[in-house]
């Protein structure tokens, strides 16, 4: 019997609880959950946890055998725990649905029996573009991160290197990083020649990858390329949710103008990585060391976020904001949001609409569901749950909504503004892109951000004139607009 | 609905910044999109609930508003502090005894809680009660010690009470 999860926690009840005690939870639990009678994507996988834990927990043969076998894990500490803050803690009884926000934060918990200095063990690919237009400047620094990063890695780390052009060759085929040497004067051998394929170089990728696959390393394969790759996007998207059931992260930058962002984003997003903007050949240097000391700091992996809202309760978006700033697709479920780091938690800003009330009292909103690897001892599929709720009451005491969540908002609104403002440029509606534009470099003065405010008045202005967005202004709008939302290295607090 | 004051776009309540024009609405007072333009003073004005540090100093005490109870609670800070409500057949007397603020029609159960007091922070662990422990709205997992912060909402069944650090 499987008994690493706690089975009492999924029904919300202590473990000292009656028979009586243990089919009254049910019963609540399954009224929530059940998806006959709530419809949100999230719900299912709850009820399925739910009814799980009660074919065993309501058979008091069955319990007893699961409680012999869980006491091994009794003592188990907890490797994270989720501390969620709600922009409002009461919500006024109102005949009409209001927003409500949560800021979920996964807290790595370190703990003294781990080692603790010992960094993430990584199993890196690097796929890395050598198409024509790569020639020059990019190219050159490519291959300085590729030997920076080689230098960073240690021989319990795997490596392989994979370049691409029409057609992926495995530069370095996955293994120890054991010759340094070898592997530098390797990836100095790139040559730059021929069109931009992505999905040629990141099949190549992920099967090296999948050489030394395994649940105690970060598998995680970096994509670098500066061109759009036409045809193929589906398929790479494809290769991706494969990649993400297996346990690969992607991540993936864009060099220059040409890329396409939003599906860097979308492979970035279906597997938990990152996806970044470089705009200058210089700066590529630094992101790709920056990215593989993130990996290497992981200490839980593989973390995915489930989230049920209430039956009358709906998911809007997600959105992660910590350890890099990223957009987060709600569905499928679980949504996959990559590596917990040793010193940072990953913050999540989730926001859900919740329906007209007349009902006053305390109600559920959601539960939230994490689960991850943790690194370093053989822990898989540790899981953290945690149920929501507040309170509705007429005319409440005004609250200020907790500061973390008014910067973040404060500093997501403007991305997201400048997502409305593409999607009408998008869609040929001159006059409405000029007038989010506009607004959008209203708010970004007013945030201090005067280069970006800047762009955004002459991509409004050029919107007006030749009804699209330069490629450049819309990217680093986008980007820099994103990556505002990074939040300050952790203060004392906490 | 809050219409925006700048572009008299209709938002939805609970709505923090508008989602037209990205004007900020929180408070009756303009609050800009960084941080740093806000400081903790303000922030921390009277007659609103605020939202505050973890640091709990040694020698400070704890201040405990009860729901709808006038007079506050000042406890002593000790290293475990026992939230319940007495019991005259066992004789269990909690530190923070809610026996009196109706604590049993509230579902909060004779030993409920603890609140401990760590280097420089105190933590909130439930004690497997019965009807649970939420603090702001998140319900605890037993045994499980959470942070405390200033302001936090606690709450031990339906009884609702805010702790403060003086």
């Amino acid at each position: 019997m499987d008994a690493s999860r706690n089975l009492y926690a999924i029904l919300g009840i202590p473990p000292e609880a009656t028979q009586e005690d243990i089919r009254e939870a049910y019963r609540v639990a399954a009224r929530r959950f059940h998806p006959d009678a709530n419809p949100n994507e999230g719900a299912d996988i709850q009820f399925r946890d739910i009814a799980a834990a009660y074919e065993i927990l309501g058979n008091s043969r069955q319990r007893v055998r699961y409680d012999t076998s869980r006491r091994k894990y009794r003592d188990e500490p907890n490797y994270f725990t989720l501390r969620v803050t709600p922009s409002k803690r009461v919500l006024n009884a109102l005949d009409e649905p209001q927003v409500i926000y949560l800021l979920l934060e996964i807290v790595p918990m370190r703990h003294d029996t781990q080692q603790q200095t010992k960094e993430a063990r990584l199993n890196l690919v690097l796929v890395l573009d050598r198409s024509t237009s790569m020639k020059g400047m990019r190219l050159d620094k490519v291959k300085i991160a590729g030997r920076q990063i080689i230098e960073q890695l240690s021989p319990d780390d795997v490596l392989s290197v994979v370049s691409f052009s029409d057609r992926a060759d495995v530069l370095i085929p996955s293994a120890p990083v054991t010759d340094k040497a070898g592997l530098r004067t390797m990836v100095s051998m790139m040559r730059a020649d021929g069109g931009t394929e992505i999905y040629h170089g990141l099949k190549a990728g992920v099967d090296q990858c999948r050489r030394y696959l395994g649940p105690r390393l970060v598998n995680h394969v970096i994509l670098l390329t500066d061109g759009r790759t036409f045809g193929d996007e589906d398929q790479c998207l494809e290769l991706a949710d494969k990649a993400n059931k297996e346990g690969i992260g992607i991540s993936a930058m864009g060099i220059g103008e040409e890329w396409n962002d939003a599906f860097l984003d979308s492979l970035a997003s279906r597997t938990g990585g990152a996806s970044a903007y470089i705009n200058s050949p210089a700066a590529v240097v630094g992101f790709l060391n920056d990215r593989v000391r993130s990996l290497g700091s992981a200490f839980g992996e593989r973390m995915r976020l489930s989230t049920a809202p209430d039956a009358d309760v709906s998911l809007e978006s997600v959105f992660k904001l910590q350890p890099s700033p990223q957009p987060v697709e709600i569905s499928p479920q679980p949504i996959p949001i990559g590596s917990l780091e040793f010193s940072r938690p990953i913050s999540v800003l989730l926001q859900m609409q919740m329906p007209p009330s007349a009902r006053t009292g305390f109600r559920t909103v959601a539960r939230l569901d994490v689960t991850g690897d943790i690194l370093g001892i053989e822990r898989q599929g540790y899981k953290v749950l945690s149920d929501i709720s507040v309170e509705i009451a007429r005319d409440p005491t005004p609250e200020e909504p907790p500061m973390a969540i008014l910067d973040a908002l404060g500093k997501l609104t403007l991305y997201r503004m400048q997502q409305k403002a593409e999607a009408a440029a998008t869609s040929g509606n001159v006059v409405e892109a000029t007038r989010r534009l506009e607004n959008l470099a209203t708010r970004l003065l007013a945030a201090g951000q005067e280069d970006l405010a800047q762009m955004a008045i002459v991509e409004a202005r050029r919107v007006s004139k030749t009804h699209m967005l330069s490629e450049e202004g819309r990217k680093t709008l986008k980007f820099g607009t994103r990556r505002l939302l990074a939040l300050p290295e952790p203060g004392a607090e906490d | 609905m809050r219409t925006c004051p700048y572009c008299a776009h209709d938002n939805r309540e609970g709505v923090l910044f508008c989602e037209e024009c990205g004007h900020p609405f929180v408070g009756e007072r303009e609050v800009l999109a960084t941080s740093k333009l806000i400081d903790a003073d303000q922030a921390n004005f009277q007659g609103r609930v605020t939202w505050g540090t973890a640091r709990f100093d040694r020698g400070s005490s704890i201040v405990i508003h009860v729901r709808d109870h006038e007079t506050p609670v000042v406890l002593e800070a000790k290293d475990e502090i026992l939230v319940g409500r007495s019991d005259t057949n066992t004789g269990l007397l909690p530190d923070l005894d809610l026996g009196s603020y109706g604590g049993a029609e509230q579902g909060v159960s004779r030993r409920h809680a603890f609140i401990r007091r760590g280097e420089d922070t105190l933590t909130l662990v439930d004690l497997g009660s019965t009807n649970g422990t939420h603090l702001n709205g998140q319900r605890l997992i037993p045994n499980q010690p959470r942070v405390l912060r200033d302001g936090d909402e606690i709450r031990l069944g339906k009884l609702a009470l805010h702790i403060f650090f003086k």
